[in-house]
């Protein structure tokens, strides 16, 4: 028999307890969405099979990386880059052009290519690639931390990026013959059925979620995202934290680039604008998985493993659409739906508990 | 004599702006023969009716502090809904409802904005990906086409030399827009709003209202220009025009808007919205691939960007120092003194 009048707060059960700490509003509407998604995956065949969880995670990775990228710039209180396709178009011109280059062929002149030759032209692409992305990470992340509102800046970086990239490769497509050293990362895969690029991913998610939870600079992230003052106060300005932040958003999407030219062995600036996935828009769709993740965007709060997770349930949710015929305008819409909805659900669940900005 | 220097000390923006906008205008008149041309000056008027409008609606939201990333899919939206109800309905009902459909899109995301405190830019980046859906389902997920072209030859009718319908109403809503700014409570709270907002909020001023208008004002002016472009061009696709959104950013910087707001006018939003037209026109002329004119339009927007933060941490330093300085002057003064009081004892 409990007291009713001095029951402590370890009294209440799980329910009593979600039910103090959350609207009434926020209850339905999560408890609306967990109803129709578990609904969904039951009813929709072949949805809850061993192939197809391989193929959403795949699906998820190259969207998921830069998403874990561009996790860093808003964590430390930049909000977001809007010139992360961009980036991704100039890298992957960038990656093509050299890859396809005459010069940067060793080896023998006639007949096929050894490995270590493939191998030595993909690194010196890919380092080259990685350059590029760095210095234009490094352009953005200083023009935020000197004082630049991030939307306008990465606005303006964006149409110059994307103006690089269409003169550098005169608005064509880049194409270079397999076989040729991108393969493995592209479609390749070590462990038996489980692709390469599936590896890359999980492999990105927990190095990047080690280093925001052990290591110096992820704990100074989350400083200056939370309070800039006080990061000021104990040395730690925004501006070489802008710059570190963008180089790692820039380094991701160029990474996303090597690895989806490596597929199609060709690369051109719009690969990232429209044929890229069902929604269009990569950038958009990049900063999406972050917000349904549950990251704040006023910094400071959130992980990396939260956007690996709204990375995976994004592309669960398209493909749960698409194993029903939806077409691609209700998949958009849908997307629209779950962005729109967590902002709501997070800005009301943060109403009471965090200062007003 | 007095009054222009007075002008300039007063309105620096403004006037670099104008400064601007008259280089570009005089250098491409300079080295393009056929720019200074009536019928070069009918296509600026023509550019400025829908870049006009987006640089207004931006304008306004950088006024009241915010940003309003759904401007491209709402005017797409807007497009796709005029084209497509066109035929069946007569353009002015199907017209009317995208200008409905639009302006009520605005200012529901202004009440939410206000409602959860958020910061515009979160909740407009998730309705540029919804509306984007929304016109993909309108248009079929095809790009919707007009059967009738009298609509299209009438919007771009040519009139006192200039002019045609779609630009005469375009100036029209520049001169209503900054009336109301101006001299009503209402426009002044949005300057409020954006420049100061925490001592608006203290002195009384609701963040609902101002927001409420700022974004339907939003909303109406991107459908109106989404609209004119679906009009007059017989067609619509979904997913585009999502280039005004560039365009209308860096017109709303030329035309002298800071991020942090408060600041900045229609007027100049109409000349930075003429900046750019001066400039993509005369670039027109020189055959230039539409991504270099993208190109440009990025680095002219970074530079007026760096000038204007730099600008504003100078001042910061400037404002550091200075109150350093007397510091330092209070505490020479009170040395003095202390020592002047010691010296007859010691």
């Amino acid at each position: 028999m409990t007291d009713a009048t001095a029951m402590s707060v370890d009294d209440l059960n799980f329910i009593q307890r979600i039910r103090r700490d959350y609207s009434p509003l926020v209850i339905a509407m999560v408890g609306l969405f967990i109803v129709v998604f578990v609904a969904g995956a039951t009813l929709t065949d072949d949805f809850l099979t061993w192939f197809n969880v391989k193929t959403i995670i795949r699906d998820a990775a190259l969207v998921g990386i830069m998403a874990i990228g561009l996790t860093f710039v808003t964590l430390s209180g930049n909000f977001f880059l809007l010139s992360m396709k961009e980036i991704a178009a100039l890298s992957i011109i960038c990656f093509a052009t050299l890859m396809g280059a005459e010069w940067n062929q060793w080896g023998p002149a006639e007949g096929d290519p050894t490995t270590s030759a493939l191998m030595m032209t993909f690194l010196v692409a890919f380092a080259a690639t990685m350059i590029i992305a760095t210095i234009t990470g490094a352009i953005q992340g200083a023009l935020i931390g000197l004082g630049g509102n991030p939307i306008v800046v990465t606005l303006g970086a964006a149409g110059l990026f994307f103006g690089i990239g269409s003169w550098w490769s005169d608005n064509l497509v880049v194409s270079y013959r397999r076989p040729h050293g991108a393969e493995w990362l592209g479609t390749g895969s070590f462990l038996g059925d489980i692709p390469n690029i599936t590896v890359a991913f999980i492999i990105i998610a927990v190095a990047a979620e080690l280093t925001l939870r052990y290591t110096t600079f992820g704990r100074q992230v989350y400083l200056v995202g939370a309070n800039r003052a006080a990061g000021r106060a104990t040395g730690h300005e925004n501006f070489g934290m802008a710059i570190k932040c963008c180089i790692i958003a820039s380094v991701c999407a160029a990474f996303v680039a090597v690895a989806f030219s490596g597929q199609v062995s060709s690369a051109h600036v719009n690969y990232f604008s429209s044929e890229f996935g069902s929604s269009g828009d990569m950038t958009i769709m990049v900063i999406a998985i972050v917000m349904v993740g549950g990251n704040s965007i006023m910094g400071g709060y959130g992980s990396t493993l939260r956007t690996s997770l709204g990375a995976i349930f994004i592309s669960s949710i398209d493909n749960m659409m698409v194993l029903n015929g939806f077409n691609s305008g209700a998949r958009v819409l849908a997307v629209g739906l779950m962005i729109v909805f967590s902002i709501i659900v997070f800005a009301l669940v943060r109403r009471g508990s965090r200062a007003v900005e | 004599m007095e009054r222009i220097k007075h002008f300039v000390t007063e309105n620096p923006d403004l006037v670099f702006a104008i400064l601007l906008a008259g280089s570009v205008f005089t250098f491409f008149a300079i080295t393009e023969p056929l720019f200074f041309t009536h019928r070069t000056g009918f296509a600026i008027m023509e550019r400025f009716a829908v870049l006009g409008l987006v640089g207004l609606a931006l304008t306004l939201c950088i006024i009241a502090g915010e940003i309003d990333l759904s401007i491209g899919s709402n005017a797409a939206l807007a497009a796709v809904i005029t084209v497509r109800f066109t035929d069946d309905w007569g353009a002015v009902n199907a017209l009317l409802l995208a200008l409905a459909v639009s302006t009520t899109i605005g200012a529901i995301q202004g009440y939410f904005i206000a409602y959860l405190r958020i910061r515009a830019i979160v909740l407009t980046v998730g309705t540029l990906m919804l509306l984007r859906g929304v016109a993909l389902f309108a248009a079929d997920e095809k790009t919707v086409m007009l059967t009738d072209f009298r609509i299209p030859d009438f919007i771009s009718t040519k009139m006192l030399v200039y002019f045609s319908p779609a630009s005469l109403l375009v100036i029209a809503m520049f001169i209503v827009v900054g009336l109301f700014m101006t001299y009503t409570r209402y426009g002044r709270e949005i300057y409020a709003i954006g420049g100061a907002r925490k001592e608006a909020l203290a002195s009384g001023i609701s963040l609902q209202r101002p927001m409420i208008i700022v974004f339907a004002i939003s909303g109406f002016c991107a459908g109106l220009g989404g609209i004119i472009i679906g009009l007059r061009s017989g067609t619509a696709q979904a997913l585009g025009l999502q280039y005004l959104l560039l365009a209308g950013t860096v017109a709303a910087f030329i035309g002298g808007v800071s991020i942090l707001g408060g600041k900045g006018g229609v007027i100049g939003a109409a000349i930075g919205t003429l900046t750019v037209n001066f400039l993509n026109t005369g670039l027109v002329f020189n055959v230039t691939p539409s991504f270099m004119v993208q190109l440009y339009l990025g680095i002219l927007l970074l530079v007026v960007i760096m000038f204007q933060t730099g600008s504003r941490v100078f001042e910061e330093r400037q404002r550091r120092s200075q109150l350093l300085n007397d510091v330092d002057r209070r505490r020479s003064i009170l040395a003095e003194k202390i020592a002047e009081i010691r010296r007859p004892s010691g």
